[in-house]
């Protein structure tokens, strides 16, 4: 009787739970609180902490692989077997428990990918299985599905009538991305200082979050740096939601009180027509440049497309309601899922919340400096407070633009003007990432 | 050493980025403008403003004249309701 009620205290999430897995509760806890009481982003916050939650209840193992669930639970026989798949040796006299948490180490570290589906295949036979939250990570973000269908979604929704208009705010959405390779450099000097240990792909991918844009960032780190995915992803989609704080006094010391009052002019008209092909020519510049780039930009022409060609209503609703919708659930959920104790708490995760926050501030600065320098050099009057909507962040940032100048000026609209270097951002930062990929990838 | 191997490709990523980002953006400045202009010179939107010009400016008017009957009714009603 007692040995029973052994068992099941020895089975429970009480006595399994390790101090990581409950600090990683409380993040997760955070995180959905963020999201219902401050209104951060909650529609990625909310399955990001709970799908974190999800993904450190003790012995569940809902993120993790057949393998690595092998190497927790399985019996030493099947333990042994799966080490010789892995072409590695076991020390007879370390006992069981080393050996599942060396068979752990080695499944989390550089294991090539063919000896990992091997593991998996014996784990699976064994009658281990995937967890929930790993199947669906590996549908919706390894496979890079997710952001990309998001990107899709965000195409859809995007209006290029005032960057049409006034196509120079092109050059602002440009001057914003500086963010995100001035944090690059900020990962490699911390690597080269020895106070992180970032290699270059890693760094690349950090430098994304500065890109201000969450489809992006997880689709860049997906490929460069799946194992920092959570906490970029986390770090991308909170500093969104944090711009209206981070932004406004960056802008303030960069202007005089004169320049924020700038009127600008009324933007022209566009036809129908130029909205149609404006989707057909980026994606051509796309081919004939940087092909890299075009499963991002693809999907958000595509999407564009479906909006302005009125031929498709249909079509474009879905992609701009229920589709996002649904692709949001799971794609925050698989983010959620990396968020595991053992990997998320680390000292590099502390590295990449300041970078990312370096990165957003960057980039807004970058866009204000060239507004100002486009203002001094054009006859047309620029007010310089649109240039930091130029980090993507769509509309947040636009409307943050709006908002201040507003404070200068309350005749002042400057939302629609804002709107120009916003889109121009979320394709400045898709190049951005397709530059990376072509490089590091 | 391998410290000042990595700064340096992180440099080199930097200026080549950063470099792309804008040639591609100038590029694509340039061609939307010409769009634009060719747009603007071939197809100068003969078919959508003027065909609600024309229709629209009639419709126009009598759409204003049932929404000033509409409000007049509704403040007619608004002030019978609160002199009680």
């Amino acid at each position: 009787m007692t040995e029973k009620i052994l068992t099941l205290w020895t089975g429970s999430g009480l006595y399994n739970l390790s101090l990581g897995q409950a600090v990683m509760v409380l993040v997760g806890l955070l995180l959905l609180w963020l999201a219902m009481a401050k209104k951060f982003e909650p529609l990625l916050l909310v399955p990001i902490g709970f799908g974190g939650i999800l993904a450190n209840i003790p012995e569940a193992g809902l993120a993790l692989s057949a393998a690595e669930q092998a190497a927790h639970l399985a019996r030493p026989a099947l333990l042994e077997q799966m080490a010789a798949t892995l072409q590695l040796g076991l020390d007879p006299a370390a006992g069981i428990d080393a050996w599942r948490h060396t068979l752990t180490e080695v499944l989390h570290g550089d294991v090539s990918p063919a000896l990992l589906r091997a593991a998996n295949d014996m784990a699976m036979d064994a009658g281990f299985a995937h967890g929930m939250l790993y199947q669906f990570y590996s549908v919706a973000i390894a496979s890079g599905i997710a952001p990309l269908v998001i990107f899709m979604g965000v195409g859809a929704m995007t209006d290029f009538g005032p960057l049409l208009a006034n196509p120079r705010t092109l050059f602002l959405g440009a001057a914003a991305q500086f963010g995100i390779f001035a944090t690059l450099l900020g990962a490699v000097g911390m690597s080269a200082m020895g106070w992180m240990d970032f290699s270059l792909n890693q760094a690349a991918a950090i430098g994304i979050i500065g890109g201000a844009d969450g489809p992006t960032s997880i689709y860049v780190s997906s490929i460069l740096a799946p194992e920092l995915l959570g906490a970029i992803a986390v770090a991308s989609y909170s500093y969104m939601a944090l711009v209206p704080l981070i932004q406004p006094p960056i802008m303030k010391a960069l202007t005089s009180k004169r320049e924020r009052e700038i009127v600008m002019t009324q933007l022209r008209p566009v036809s129908k027509l130029e909205k149609i092909v404006f989707p057909l020519a980026l994606l051509i510049l796309v081919v004939l440049f940087l092909p890299d780039a075009a499963p991002l930009l693809g999907m958000f022409c595509f999407g564009n497309l479906m909006r302005e060609c009125g031929v498709v209503e249909r079509l474009s609703d879905t992609a701009q309601n229920a589709l996002i919708n649904i692709v949001t659930i799971f794609l925050g959920l698989s983010v959620g899922s990396k968020l595991m104790a053992d990997r998320f708490l680390a000292v590099e995760t502390l590295g990449i919340l300041a970078l990312g926050m370096v990165a957003f501030a960057i980039g807004t600065a970058c866009g204000i400096l060239m507004a100002k320098l486009m203002n001094a050099v054009s006859r047309m009057p620029i007010n310089p407070l649109i240039g930091s909507a130029g980090v993507s962040a769509v509309p947040m940032a636009a409307r943050v633009s709006n908002k201040v100048g507003l404070e200068s000026n309350p005749h002042n609209f400057l939302l629609m003007h804002a709107m120009g270097p916003n889109v121009a951002g979320v394709i400045g930062s898709a190049v951005a990432a397709g530059v990376m990929i072509k490089y590091l990838g | 050493m391998q410290d000042t191997q990595l700064l340096n490709e992180g440099l080199a990523l930097m200026g080549l980025g950063m470099g792309f980002v804008f040639v591609f953006l100038t590029v694509l400045v340039i061609v939307t403008t010409l769009m634009s202009k060719a747009i603007g010179r071939f197809f100068p939107e003969p078919v959508a403003p003027e065909a609600p010009a024309r229709g629209g400016a009639r419709a126009q008017a009598s759409q204003g004249d049932d929404v000033m009957v509409a409000i007049s009714t509704a403040v007619h009603r608004y002030r019978r309701r609160h002199r009680r």
